[in-house]
């Protein structure tokens, strides 16, 4: 059927409607390539001089739920306190918060501030996406910091990540299991020997219960969650100087760590958080946990402090044939990036969650379950960190704190030492085979 | 006006007639796939040739063939090629022969009895993640039903960590994957079952042919081409397939369970090193192509 010639349509369009149909084509293709290479290109409503700065900041601590209403209300609290500040929270999980955030930054846009924690710090901190903080830091703000805190988000002499919760590993141990076991609940194994008799008590005593809950799964946290039980074998699979995975000391770490997995000491495969309601149900006895371990268990079954107090001890973990014992800090840090165009207001917000007695109280002792960075805690704060678990953390384990070598080639050199681990945990390699082939796979990555 | 130039004109009117500016609709198209599909692919092949890790803080360096001749000497690449292959492979035979044998015996299904039909559908319907934590639930060594139905009636005289064993992770990730995949063979099967022609079956009948001898002479043969195609699309799909080997052992233990798609996962997005895991990339699209060319043929010269 021909049509009518539509008469509200332009003569020339009507004399060449083949050229006019040609026209929309470009024109849509032109449309087309303008809406990808100029997406996100406009401005928005943070530039706005008018009103109130907007904040974006990037976090898990709104993505988990036990977290997610505290923190709510601390942000709250921040903005009513700061009706010139708004902060636009962008929930994300803590297992992907780096890859996105490099992603961003590569594409030109990152958040104004993101939490971060452990090797996830450094290694956003080499690519040179973070501001450096000096400036806002004054002498007296410092001196309230651990010396400590500020080193580990240091990082070539620059502040790049503000402190601000701290959230050490410790050793945990269930004084009922350890009882019914024959031992003495007073006292938690000091030794890798020590250590070794208590799980076969344990194991003896009640042989559906994991003796020793570990991390050991192939990512960057798993691997940092073992740097402790390495160094205090006098192994360091790696340094600076490059890969050390085929001295003596490492293969005695891999020769425990595979007597553990024979005697079904542990179990392969759970992350931590997956042992945690196995903890709350009295089927762990020894769990290398930070101090939230305390909020999730009373969560889950209900215990009070006092019940909980009897039950469950932490202290330094058993020293090894270094005769040291070390922890590691996985606390959390705040970060802000280059390409922040409000880092004044940046900096406000950050100063606020991690030294506010509000945000301490409310969030960083209650449900974040961590301890603040504060050297010298008064008042409310310091009445609340009087607890036997705080008390322990904060004089017996996190003097014992120690850096693993984080950046680039820690991110690098997880999968082989981990994925190693677990070759020596799930089957029956030889072990100066697997050290070898560790060894050779991190000469190569972490070159 | 005579009959011949009547007919020219008919046939101009009517049939395939090149109109040039119908060209440029095809415009917007082309700028849209250049931009989702060879974009990404020609700078995969070119970040393949550099040195770059997105968390160096540098820009990418070239070193030519390097990555291909570390790949060529890394162990991790030959472990993760053949459990690429294992789980690809050796999912689309166990699910094609299940498929057959179910689209087999349910083929004369009448009345009620048919929903049967239905219901060996439904694994297809389940997303991914859900199978993977389904089924790792079910392989967990202390709680899992697998593990007590085989220690109840005596097959195993103690638990199997399943997902946790480098003998057994691969296996029971391959189970979970021909659990969600044989109702699409069944489906496709059963659809080209319904095909075999009516004469073709009764003069078998005629012939008195019953049985294994029907199935296996006469309707097999018939099911050739929809097979081919079936486990081309499913080999493709397997060999990208991420979500159920990550969710239910990202790839472990070691690299017990790592194929392709998860060791460059981890390459590219836990440890950046973005040069590297292109190269890996570069080679599974050419082993993917070559296959899906080599296949393609074969199902023209069978057709």
């Amino acid at each position: 059927m021909i049509r009518p010639p539509d008469p509200q349509a332009s003569p020339q369009s009507r004399r060449h409607p083949r050229r006019w149909l040609r026209g929309c084509a470009v024109g849509l293709a032109g449309a087309v390539l303008l809406a990808a290479c100029g997406g996100g290109g406009g401005d928005d409503d943070s530039s706005d001089a008018d009103g109130p700065v907007t904040i974006t900041w990037a976090n898990w601590a709104t993505a988990e739920q036990t977290t997610k209403p505290a923190i709510e209300q601390v942000i709250a609290d921040f903005e009513a306190e700061h009706p010139d500040i708004k902060i636009e929270s962008e929930a994300i999980a803590f297992s992907d918060i780096a890859q996105q955030l490099v992603r961003r930054t590569q594409s030109g846009n990152p958040p104004d501030i993101a939490q971060l924690s452990g090797n996830d710090t450094i290694a956003l901190a080499a690519t040179g996406a973070l501001a450096p903080l000096d400036q806002f830091v004054d002498d007296e703000l410092r001196a309230s910091i651990n010396e400590a805190d500020l080193e580990n988000g240091t990082y070539e002499d620059e502040l790049v990540a503000f402190p601000w919760v701290d959230s050490p590993q410790g050793f945990w141990y269930n004084k009922t299991l350890m009882s019914q076991a024959g031992l003495d609940p007073a006292a938690p194994p000091a030794t890798i020997d020590e250590l070794n008799d208590a799980m076969a008590a344990i194991k003896q005593a009640a042989p559906d219960v994991t003796p020793l809950a570990l991390d050991t799964t192939n990512r960057a946290f798993g691997m940092t969650s073992n740097w402790a039980w390495m160094k205090t074998f006098g192994a360091e699979p790696f340094t600076e100087d490059g890969a050390q995975a085929d001295t003596p000391e490492y293969t005695a770490y891999l020769e425990w760590m595979r007597s553990l997995a024979e005697n079904d000491y542990i179990v392969t495969g759970p992350k931590i958080g997956e042992f945690r309601p196995r903890a709350a149900q009295n089927q762990v006895a020894f769990m290398w946990d930070q101090n939230l371990l305390q909020g999730v268990i009373q969560e889950t079954n209900g215990m009070s402090d006092e019940e909980f107090f009897d039950t469950w001890g932490v202290t330094t973990l058993p020293t090894g044939p270094a005769g040291e014992s070390y922890s590691v800090d996985l606390g959390h840090q705040l970060v802000m990036f280059g390409q922040s165009e409000h880092q004044e207001a940046a900096w406000t917000f950050i100063e606020y969650l991690a030294t506010s007695e509000n945000a301490i109280v409310n969030y960083t002792l209650a449900e974040g379950a961590s301890l603040p960075p504060l050297s010298d805690p008064q008042g409310e704060v310091a009445e609340l960190m009087d607890t036997p678990v705080n008390q322990a953390y904060v004089e017996q384990i996190m003097p014992t704190s120690t850096k693993p070598p984080y950046g680039q080639a820690f991110s690098a050199a997880y999968d082989p030492v981990m994925a190693g681990l677990q070759r020596i945990l799930t089957s029956d390699a030889s072990i100066d085979e697997v050290a070898g082939a560790t060894h050779d796979q991190l000469a190569s990555v972490v070159e | 006006m005579s009959g011949a130039s009547s007919t020219r004109r008919f046939s101009r009117k009517r049939g395939p007639e090149h109109r040039p500016w119908l060209d440029w609709m095809v415009l917007p198209g082309l700028v849209a796939v250049g931009l989702v599909i060879a974009y990404p692919v020609v700078r995969t092949f070119q970040l393949a040739t550099t040195d770059y890790n997105a968390l160096s803080g540098m820009d990418p360096r070239p070193v030519g063939a390097e990555n291909f001749q570390k790949l060529v000497d890394d162990p991790i690449f030959w472990e993760a090629l053949r459990n690429t292959a294992v789980y690809t492979f050796g999912s689309v035979a166990v699910s094609a022969l299940l498929g057959v044998l179910l689209a087999l015996l349910t083929e004369n299904l009448v009345g009620r009895s048919r929903i049967l039909k239905t219901l060996l559908l439904t694994p297809w319907a389940v997303p991914f993640v859900v199978v993977a934590f389904l089924f790792r639930y079910m392989f967990d060594e202390q709680t899992g039903v697998v593990n007590a139905v085989l220690l109840q009636t005596g097959v195993i005289d103690e638990a199997v960590p399943w997902l946790v064993s480098s003998t057994w992770a691969l296996p029971a990730v391959v189970a979970a994957n021909v659990w969600t995949q044989t109702p699409f063979f069944f489906l496709v099967f059963s659809a080209a079952l319904a095909a075999v022609p009516n004469e073709v079956i009764e003069a078998a009948r005629v012939d008195r042919t019953r049985g294994w001898t029907m199935a296996y002479r006469i309707k097999l043969p018939y099911l050739r081409n929809a097979a081919l195609v079936a486990s081309l699309l499913m080999v493709i799909s397997n060999f990208n397939d991420f979500a159920k080997i990550w969710a239910m052992t990202e790839g472990g233990p070691g690299y017990a369970s790592t194929t392709f798609v998860v060791w460059v996962y981890r390459l590219a997005f836990t440890s950046f090193d973005l040069g590297y895991s292109s190269a890996i990339g570069v080679v599974w699209l050419v082993l993917l192509m070559v296959f899906a060319i080599a296949y393609v043929r074969l199902l023209r010269r069978e057709a």
